[in-house]
């Protein structure tokens, strides 16, 4: 399809004041960052940073608790991201490929755990980690992000193995495989794109999360994720914007890094569960 | 099959016939049980982290549980969490906001995810940037969207300010958070933010399985690019569409962090949605039972919408 001149210039002006205002934002982020504290004061604000200030991030990266906060949240989203992928991988294939009684009960559950609210959940959830003396442990943590994640990823997962024909495995056991064999050496390497974005969108689950953090971690400031930080950073520094926003770029620089080089996969896998 | 993979098959049988825990894989009537085994595992954890705290969470809305008594086991049943709820002005006002907000932002940010997905789905050179960049709000934690929205909306030196005198659509400075309606807008302005990519994300791999002679048929007959965006886009994409409508509808209803934050449901109760009024009920006034009831209606009302849009779009999700 052929555009004419004129169409072709309305249609790059639009990407750009569309993509423009959306991602203000991100971009008023890392000026502000970079930007002098006295600079925050002046009107008209600045658009862009004549003088970077860097020093803004070495103080926060040696002088606040920034980094181990940073680590926190690493630990805590790895940790539930690995475990909930080990047990929705299974169960996904399961419900996937065997027909067994009660997997729509199970798929039931899935379904009805997607619309949970957190808010209600997390009473329960606080008294039995306190019962526990799970309360400012980071695995409180881990086992709350996996009642969030492990639901969402079979969810995924079972819409991408659905996409994968059967014959493969069967092809595979054929050759000699067994059932465990033709689903980690067949199945598994052929869904490797949905895996990363599966993983991606738990990880991104378990990295943004606040009420679970602030709740389960609200005495234990050692143990505090990112999100829970930068949020106390709100009430107690108000004037240092430049340093709130440099934090709050090093918390969402992990998301934007991995979005960047896995957006393809992750466009492929929350659809591939959606579409039909 | 030919003879050859047949006598493959029969040698290779006796091997897998030793089977995982005992179990005969090779028989079919064996088959299922690793289906069982395999779904073992999610299935427990379910059980242990979401049903068990579920059904924990109805019981303790029926017991009058305040914080120092969460053991309540002995505790009389009573309704008196779910009488106290109903005749509360602030629960009915927080219905109200959270229908409020439910209907603005969901309408909003489908829109808006609506808008990009078709631009980004044009042909054009640096496509794949441009669908980047559109859906990278998706890739910010909420609070970190937040607080920069706070920095953005700030009454003296914010720069949404300083933009709309210099345009001249308001007059002075806006304290954005001190009156309710300026709050709601601000609330209602960063959910579609953090909204939307999802959105658009979902409708355009939505409009990539449109094949392209459904338009070129259309085209033939005289459709011109409303009709064919109403007769052709709309129905094709209706299964995605639902799904995503589910998504965002349930993600606005319970959706916590992004209100707290930024108005911390205040003020005077313009931006309190059910979520947060259990939120405070249960960790600033330890009323733990009465905060559980406000949970069970929310999933009362979260269960009834999703059923009844899950309906209306077929089976669109299993």
């Amino acid at each position: 399809m052929k555009r004419t001149l004129p169409q072709s210039i309305l249609l790059y002006t639009t990407l750009v004041v569309v993509i423009s205002v959306l991602l203000f934002p991100v971009y008023w982020m890392v000026i502000t960052s970079l930007a002098p504290s006295n600079a925050l004061r002046s009107f008209p604000p600045q658009f862009w940073p004549h003088n970077p200030q860097w020093q803004t991030y070495t103080n926060l990266i040696f002088n606040t608790d920034m980094p181990r906060w940073l680590l926190n949240s690493a630990v805590v989203a790895l940790a539930a991201t690995g475990i909930s992928m080990l047990v929705s991988v299974l169960a996904a294939y399961s419900l996937s490929r065997y027909t067994m009684k009660g997997s729509e009960a199970v798929g039931l559950f899935i379904l009805m755990s997607k619309m949970l609210p957190a808010t209600m959940l997390i009473i329960p959830l606080f008294s039995i980690f306190r019962n526990l003396g799970l309360m400012g442990s980071l695995w409180s943590l881990i086992i709350a992000h996996a009642t969030a994640i492990v639901p969402f990823a079979t969810w995924m997962l079972k819409g991408y193995f659905d996409s994968i024909p059967q014959e493969l495995e069967q092809a595979a056991q054929v050759d000699g495989c067994t059932p465990w064999g033709a689903l980690f050496r067949v199945i598994l390497p052929v869904s490797a794109p949905g895996l990363a974005a599966t993983a991606l969108y738990g990880f991104v689950l378990s990295w943004a999360d606040y009420l679970y953090a602030r709740t389960f971690l609200a005495n234990a400031a050692g143990n505090w994720t990112a999100n829970v930080g930068i949020a106390t950073f709100k009430g107690e520094y108000q004037t240092d914007w430049n340093v709130i926003m440099a934090a709050s770029l090093l918390a969402a620089l992990p998301i934007m890094i991995a979005y960047l080089f896995l957006q393809r996969y992750l466009v492929g896998g929350l659809t591939a569960g959606a579409g039909k | 099959m030919s003879e050859l993979s047949q006598s493959r098959t029969a040698t290779a049988a006796p091997r897998r016939s030793s089977g995982l825990f005992g179990i005969d894989l090779a028989s079919p009537k064996h088959a299922n049980k690793l289906g069982y085994l395999l779904l073992a595992p999610a299935a427990l954890l379910i059980l242990a982290i979401l049903v068990y705290p579920m059904l924990l969470a109805i019981d303790i809305s029926f017991h009058d549980v305040k914080f120092a008594t969460l053991s309540f086991g002995s505790a009389d049943y009573t309704l008196v969490n779910y009488q106290k709820l109903f005749s509360s002005p602030d629960f009915w006002n927080a219905l109200r906001v959270t229908a409020q907000l439910l209907l603005v932002v969901t309408s909003i940010s489908m829109v808006v995810g609506m808008g990009t997905a078709l631009l980004v789905n044009q042909q054009f050179r640096g496509r794949s940037f441009a669908r980047m960049l559109i859906a990278l709000p998706w890739a910010i934690p909420e609070v970190v969207a937040v607080v920069t929205w706070v920095w953005i909306l700030d009454a003296s030196f914010g720069v949404l300010n300083w933009l709309l005198i210099k345009i001249g659509l308001i007059g002075g400075p806006v304290s954005w958070f001190s009156s309710p309606s300026t709050a709601f807008s601000a609330v209602t302005m960063v959910m579609v933010w953090k909204g939307y990519p999802f959105i658009s994300i979902m409708i355009l791999a939505g409009l990539q399985s449109i094949p392209e002679e459904y338009y070129q048929a259309a085209k033939v007959d005289g459709a011109n690019v409303f009709q064919r965006f109403f007769w052709v886009t709309i129905p094709c994409i209706a299964p995605v569409l639902g799904v995503t409508l589910i998504l965002t509808v349930l993600w606005v209803f319970r959706d916590f962090s992004i209100i707290y934050v930024l108005t911390g449901g205040g003020p005077v109760g313009a931006t309190e949605t059910l979520a947060i009024m259990t939120y405070e009920e249960a960790f600033n006034f330890f009323r733990m039972g009465y905060a559980s009831s406000i949970g069970v209606v929310t999933l009362v009302i979260c269960a009834v919408i999703s059923a009844f849009l899950v309906k209306k779009t077929s089976h669109a999700i299993y």
